[in-house]
């Protein structure tokens, strides 16, 4: 089974990697340092009409696609993961909306998420006694003309850049237990306090926080789908997002192997460049088997989202294989490089680009800073007959 | 097995980390600077002249004593645990090959907890020891030192140093010899510390040899003795490595345990799939620390040990790598968000300085593919080639 991509779809897989190269590479460690969120590269990005790729054609927005989408997370991760992460972020709210908001709110948002005047983000976790999905920290309770959302949502991303986010409340209910409902809230709301920038280990072009909900009042047309449905979109978002995290995967070990290999082709030790040396043969094959194989299954489970086609056990396989793989990819790749391999700022005394430390870095965020460690294999298990 | 007086020694060692290594590690993490307060804060115990030898006023321990003691340092803070450990392995080359005086002038600063470093790395000569460019050439009563040095842990802070240099080029691995270089050396240009993914307060450095005028009293052993003696000081130190990966994946484990007790607290046993990783954490690190005991113990006994301390070095770093690894991706976005990932980002660096695992392994693929000669002779005679 082979998936040709379109014309379209490789026009913008191509864009995208000139995208990165012009302008993610150049400043890619000045956002590494995470003090400044690159505002005015997302306008780029818009202006480049990479933020509406998930969207419906409609309005003026660009719909091109969940592939197309995984392709440009996959090239801005081979220069910036961070940056990949604050897009994807943005697109699991666009793509929430696309799927359940009602025709007002997307008409009120889809434009506006695609040309940069909002940007979107997604609060689903919560640090509750409960663990995981609708764990119960963040209530809504009715009241007139709509709902009163108290309580906190933790490790959100796009935190304090977000124009607006999808939030999930618990409703309590005497009758039939708790429900999950999603609400869209602008980052403007009267009670919203985003806390302070968490200190990340990598993608810190991404701002992570905690965000506290004091009597925040949501009009009855901000909630999203119907009442009790949250349960069901959070599930299908984290699922979506671990294949566009997968792809992040991907990309930053391409980009690994890849200087891991040009290290090897230069590097010589015992009379001969070390990439001679089988041992560092297998390492680099591995990456890259690992790397390709991942890759496969980002695309496969891609094709079907953009299909609309059932899709969660495979998503589910695509998560567990990056999130096995993703750390190992890059252990290996900075074992090539050595003393290079673990230099933040490339000594003085040598030349070259030595990005694998911050790479690491960030390839632990993306396979950590997301669902539960088994929320994949329980899925996986339940789906094998 | 441990004696008591050894237990004693331990427990003090986790006092002291708790009281003075543990509150701080995160905030010497974070800036990168040296950690200079440990050393004052040690200096009544003497424990950074625990492998000084009581004849020359220190506390003369044990390798097994002391590496209960680096098992403690790394489960503070792998980084100031180097600083002890990169101190001690440049002892051990002066305790091989030192005459008395050198020996007395050597460890006199250890003795209020100053330190010394190790100085074979180079530009050039990296896993490839022998191939470097620095040279001593004898000069009436004196050599003059000549070269670069690179990744020197603890160089920049110092008191003594041992360097070593080509006395012979021509020679090779032959013509390399050991020196003993003292802090405020003429000629002895200090570069600025790197700056690293992990291990990141444990100070590292280039420096360079320009026309540095050393006595020949200062030569340790004869003249191409260098390589046999920083391969035998390796040997010794390299299960020191061992010691501190060991308490690094200890402490992982343990963090483990205290954030489910915490995020849990009604849960007695968290799922199977979560047991059985904490499991496989633990038998990881009990085999680890076995295997480091074991070559301790060879040592002790004067039996030969020099496979076991690849072993032990190769085994103990990867293990805390990859329960590192697992106990971040068991903890999740918290993980990410806290100083959890420096002990990630420390174990990557265990992995590659004191000779890369791949250049471990080389050393015990040779000797499980040695054939005792006895061996070769008879199934030669029995017609084999």
């Amino acid at each position: 089974m082979t998936y040709p991509l379109t014309e379209a779809q490789s026009a913008i897989a191509q864009h995208a990697h000139e995208f990165a190269d012009g302008y993610l590479e150049p400043i890619a460690i000045e956002l590494d340092r995470g003090l400044l969120f690159p505002k005015a590269l997302i306008g780029q990005l818009a202006a480049d009409k990479f933020l509406g790729l998930v969207l419906p054609e409609q309005s003026g927005v660009a719909g091109a696609g969940f592939i197309s989408h995984i392709e440009l997370v996959q090239a801005l991760s081979q220069s910036c993961a961070g940056v990949a992460s604050i897009v994807n972020t943005h697109a699991l709210f666009a793509y929430a909306l696309a799927h359940w908001g009602s025709e007002a709110q997307k008409a009120k948002y889809l434009p506006a998420l695609a040309k940069d005047e909002k940007l979107g983000s997604i609060a689903i976790m919560e640090n509750g006694p409960v663990p995981g999905l609708g764990a119960a920290a963040l209530f809504a309770k009715r009241v007139a003309g709509g709902y009163q959302l108290d309580g906190v949502k933790t490790f959100v991303r796009n935190a304090g850049a977000a124009d607006v986010y999808l939030v999930l409340a618990t409703i309590r209910s005497a009758d039939d237990g708790n429900g999950l409902t999603g609400f869209i809230v602008e980052s403007g709301a009267s009670g919203l306090t985003v806390g302070p920038r968490l200190e990340t280990m990598g993608l810190r072009a991404c701002p992570v926080a905690h965000l506290t909900f004091s009597k925040v009042f949501v009009a009855e047309a901000e909630v999203m789908g119907t009442e009790n449905c949250g349960s069901v979109i959070a599930t299908q978002l984290l699922s979506v997002s671990s294949v566009a995290e997968a792809a992040q995967t991907v990309g930053i070990a391409r980009a690994a192997v890849r200087n891991a290999a040009e290290y090897g082709g230069h590097r010589v030790q015992f009379r001969h460049p070390i990439a001679r040396l089988q041992a560092v043969q297998t390492l680099l094959a591995e990456i890259a088997t690992d790397a390709h194989m991942a890759w496969l299954g980002v695309r496969h489970a891609a094709r079907l989202i953009e299909e609309e086609a059932p899709f969660e056990p495979e998503a589910a396989m695509v998560k567990a294989f990056a999130g096995r793989f993703g750390a190992k990819m890059l252990i290996d790749a900075v074992q090539i490089e050595g003393g290079m391999g673990i230099s933040e700022v490339t000594p003085k005394h040598v030349s070259g680009s030595y990005p694998l430390a911050r790479m690491f870095r960030d390839m632990a965020g993306t396979t950590l800073l997301d669902a539960p460690g088994d929320f994949p294999d329980g899925i996986i298990a339940a789906n094998v007959a | 097995m441990i004696s008591p007086a050894q237990r004693e020694i331990q427990q003090a060692a986790k006092d002291f980390v708790a009281k003075n290594i543990i509150p701080r590690a995160a905030e010497f993490d974070r800036s990168g600077e040296f950690h200079g307060y440990i050393l004052d804060a040690a200096r009544p115990s003497n424990i950074f002249a625990m492998a000084v030898p009581k004849e020359y006023g220190g506390l003369g321990y044990s390798p097994l004593t002391q590496a209960l003691v680096l098992e403690e340092w790394g489960y503070g803070c792998a980084a100031m645990g180097t600083t002890l450990s990169a101190s001690i392995l440049s002892m051990e080359a002066v305790m091989i090959a030192g005459n008395d005086e050198q020996k007395r002038r050597f460890f006199k600063p250890m003795l209020s907890a100053g330190i010394g470093c190790f100085a074979l790395t180079e530009p050039a000569a990296g896993s490839d020891a022998g191939a470097g460019e620095a040279t001593a050439v004898r000069n009436g009563d004196d050599y003059i030192l000549n070269g670069p040095k690179c990744w020197i842990t603890n160089g920049g802070e110092a008191s003594v140093f041992v360097i070593f240099a080509a006395t012979d080029p021509a020679k090779g691995v032959k013509g390399i010899s050991a020196f003993i270089v003292e802090r405020g050396q003429q000629g002895l240009i200090m570069g600025d510390r790197e700056e690293k993914l992990g291990l990141r307060s444990s100070n590292t450095v280039f420096f360079l040899l320009k026309d540095a005028r050393v006595p020949a009293t200062n030569l340790l052993g004869k003249e191409g003795d260098g390589m046999k003696i920083a391969m035998q000081t390796l040997d010794l130190a390299r299960p020191s490595i061992g010691a501190l990966a060991v308490g690094l994946a200890q402490r992982c484990l343990d963090e483990c345990v205290k954030h489910l007790n915490e995020r849990f607290p009604e849960k007695t046993y968290p799922g199977q799939t979560l047991q059985f990783k904490l499991a496989d954490m633990q038998i990881q690190i009990e085999g680890a620390r076995e295997a480091q005991h074991h070559t301790m113990a060879l040592r002790e006994a004067g039996l030969p040990f020099s496979r076991e301390s690849a072993i032990a070095k190769t085994l103990c770093t990867d293990v805390a790598m990859s329960v590192a690894s697992a106990a971040m991706r068991l903890i999740g976005s918290h993980a990410f968000t806290s100083e959890f990932g420096k002990f990630m980002r420390d174990a990557k660096v265990m992995q590659i300085y004191e000779g890369t695992n791949q250049i471990q392994r080389l050393v015990i693929a040779r000797s499980v593919l040695a054939r005792p000669k006895a061996a070769v002779s008879v199934a030669k005679k029995a017609g084999a080639k």
